[in-house]
């Protein structure tokens, strides 16, 4: 089931910034989304959910995923609260993320920068775009006040898991499901 | 028409000589028994000595016992021929003919050993555990693409040769095919557009071949069942995660970034290897006639074609290949993977690379070419050319002593000549046998049914 990361501002943020990604990712540009790129990134969106499904049959998308996607990505980007940044190579876009600002009512920490979107096109994830993308949003986050980063994705994800591990976050908390027939 | 009723008739026919028969193979000594004290050496207490020495150094087990000629054919009964998941017994049946076809023309001693487990990671395991006993180990009919995991895993774990004659010998075979379809019609492999339908073991293993040969990522495009592969696919996430060999072609080949199906994959190709479903009618004319002038088609699903030979010249196309004897230019991965496993065999190899493939594939279609053969109609040897083993099989043999990956180093004259003694040997044996009835004729059979029959 859902699964959230989870790493302390503090921690890392000297890496962050030391990963310019125009250095290691020639021609890829990471910024804000523009309005007349949501419909992109929105399916890029959907291609996530399609490949969470591929992890368990409770992740099944629905046969609204697309227009839900574009939904998303829409409200997102009207958001105050919320943060889309897009991959670009070229005029393309070949990557997604998005995070909400949030506060935890009981913990510390209080501000946390939730990823709950993160997908990357097949053939730019050789190179260090994830770690870029994923450290932009940090810094986004971390400027907007977030204290405290979490990232979610299936359980079964190993990839996804291995990803985050490397990059210092931690599993956190752990959501279990059952389907009740 | 008349396939249909020889296939009839050599069903009918196998049945009653596997019944008469009771099997194919068997085994049989290969030193001299002339009393039962010859035992004190075969066996104790003679023989303490030779084990103590080869636990000393197991390397030796190549040198003291037959492990050098010894090959584990390992299957799971998964994919069998054109028949699919039919368990391990049913296999069995497949794996003693190709036990059959490696003694007769490559002197190997093989073993057919299906295995009641399906699991990758079993199979990995019994390999690795089987190891000991054998010089090489050939895996047949796995399933795509756990085929693809078990033959990478145990590359690595294994100190003898793996082969995966439906991965290595058919790209092989296709790749020795295609050498003299290039000259031929006056191409270079590297500046060559090739397109791929169909994307199981033989395909894939073919595509990653070409391009260790020097054939360009980006010049190669596949076809599944879902279309071209391309990096943007929709099924991409997916093949990722279940098919990470077929998601690597993707990503590497199609630089022109093309969509759709075989249609619009073959415009302007010079050469189409389907591997795809048993034709005749999955490739039309039309299709091939997108392709460029002088085009090259293997055509290699059996028992049919994807395309009958005559419809695919009338469509244009210079050379047809098809997986069937009784076309011209048969594709057969029996004329690669006897000589493979003799040349690794017999410099006692501790691995079967696409180096050493290719070598294999380069003397084979040169084979054809020095034999002043090569013609449109004649792009390979067939079995009858029995010089062709031994002679690949040195090249197989001298790739691996410069790879250093042999146990032995020998120069290739010597690898010829011992390979051509060793499939000399065991063909006279086999004749020796025949001739004193010891091995009954199959004219027995008949004269037996006919006997029951007056009853």
């Amino acid at each position: 089931m859902p699964k959230k990361s989870t790493k302390l501002k503090s921690e890392d943020s000297g890496t962050m910034q030391s990963k310019q990604q125009g250095e290691s990712n020639p021609g890829l540009v990471i910024r804000e989304i523009r309005k007349d790129e949501t419909t992109r990134a929105a399916q890029l969106v959907a291609r996530l959910k399609r490949l969470n499904g591929e992890f368990d049959p409770l992740l099944k998308t629905t046969d609204s995923l697309e227009s839900e996607a574009q939904r998303t990505i829409e409200k997102a980007t009207s958001n105050e609260a919320s943060l889309v940044l897009v991959a670009l190579s070229g005029a393309k876009v070949v990557g997604v993320v998005k995070a909400d600002l949030k506060d935890r009512t009981f913990y510390e920490p209080r501000r946390e920068g939730a990823i709950d979107e993160f997908y990357i096109l097949p053939e730019y994830r050789r190179g260090s775009l994830g770690r870029d993308l994923l450290s932009a949003m940090g810094e986004m986050l971390k400027k907007k006040g977030a204290e405290l980063i979490t990232a979610e994705f299936p359980s079964q994800n190993e990839i996804a898991k291995r990803f985050y591990t490397k990059l210092g976050f931690r599993s956190l908390t752990n959501v279990y499901a059952k389907a009740e027939s | 028409m008349t396939v249909k009723k020889k296939s009839v008739d050599t069903s009918k026919l196998a049945i009653e000589y596997s019944r008469y028969y009771q099997g194919k193979m068997q085994t049989i000594p290969k030193v001299p028994v002339t009393s039962l004290d010859d035992f004190s050496i075969w066996y104790t207490p003679g023989v303490a000595a030779v084990s103590l020495a080869v636990a000393k150094d197991p390397d030796l087990s190549f040198e003291y016992t037959n492990r050098w000629n010894m090959l584990c054919i390992l299957t799971d009964g998964s994919r069998v021929l054109g028949l699919g998941d039919i368990g391990p017994e049913g296999s069995l049946p497949v794996m003693e003919g190709k036990a059959l076809i490696y003694k007769y023309l490559g002197g190997v001693d093989a073993i057919p050993i299906p295995i009641s487990a399906h699991e990758p990671e079993q199979i990995i395991e019994f390999a690795v555990n089987i190891e000991p006993a054998f010089g090489a180990i050939h895996l047949e009919d796995i399933a795509s693409p756990k085929c693809f995991q078990i033959l990478e895993e145990l590359k690595k774990r294994l100190t003898i040769p793996v082969w995966h004659d439906d991965q290595q010998g058919t790209a092989g075979v296709i790749l020795a095919g295609l050498y003299n379809s290039l000259i031929l019609t006056n191409r270079k492999l590297k500046d060559s557009k090739i397109v791929l339908m169909g994307a199981g073991a033989a395909n894939i293993a073919a595509a990653k071949l070409m391009m260790s040969a020097g054939a360009t990522p980006g010049n190669i495009i596949l076809v599944d069942s879902k279309g071209i592969l391309q990096p943007e696919r929709e099924d991409m996430d997916k093949m990722m995660l279940q098919n990470k060999w077929k998601y690597e072609l993707a990503l590497s080949t199609n630089a022109e970034r093309r969509e759709g199906g075989v249609d619009e994959a073959v415009e302007g190709a010079d050469a189409l290897i389907a591997a795809s479903k048993p034709g005749p009618n999955i490739l039309s004319k039309s299709t091939l006639r997108k392709m460029n002038k002088d085009a090259i088609l293997f055509a290699l699903s059996n028992p049919v074609p994807e395309i009958w030979p005559k419809d695919a010249k009338e469509a244009g196309v210079r050379i047809v290949a098809t997986g069937r004897s009784d076309f011209p230019n048969q594709v057969n991965n029996s004329l690669i993977f006897p000589s493979v496993i003799r040349g690794v065999l017999d410099v006692k190899s501790k691995a079967v690379p696409d180096e050493v493939i290719i070598a294999a594939a380069k003397e084979l279609a040169e084979y054809a070419e020095q034999q002043g053969t090569l013609t449109d109609q004649h792009i390979l040897p067939t079995m009858m050319d029995w010089e062709i083993y031994p002679l690949v099989a040195s090249a197989v043999g001298e790739a691996c002593v410069k790879m250093g990956i042999s146990r032995i180093k020998l120069s290739k004259p010597q690898i010829r000549g011992r390979a051509e003694e060793i499939i000399r040997k065991t063909q006279k044996m086999i004749n020796a046998l025949q001739k004193s009835n010891l091995i009954e004729p199959t004219s027995r059979v008949s004269l037996e049914r006919n006997r029951r029959a007056r009853r």
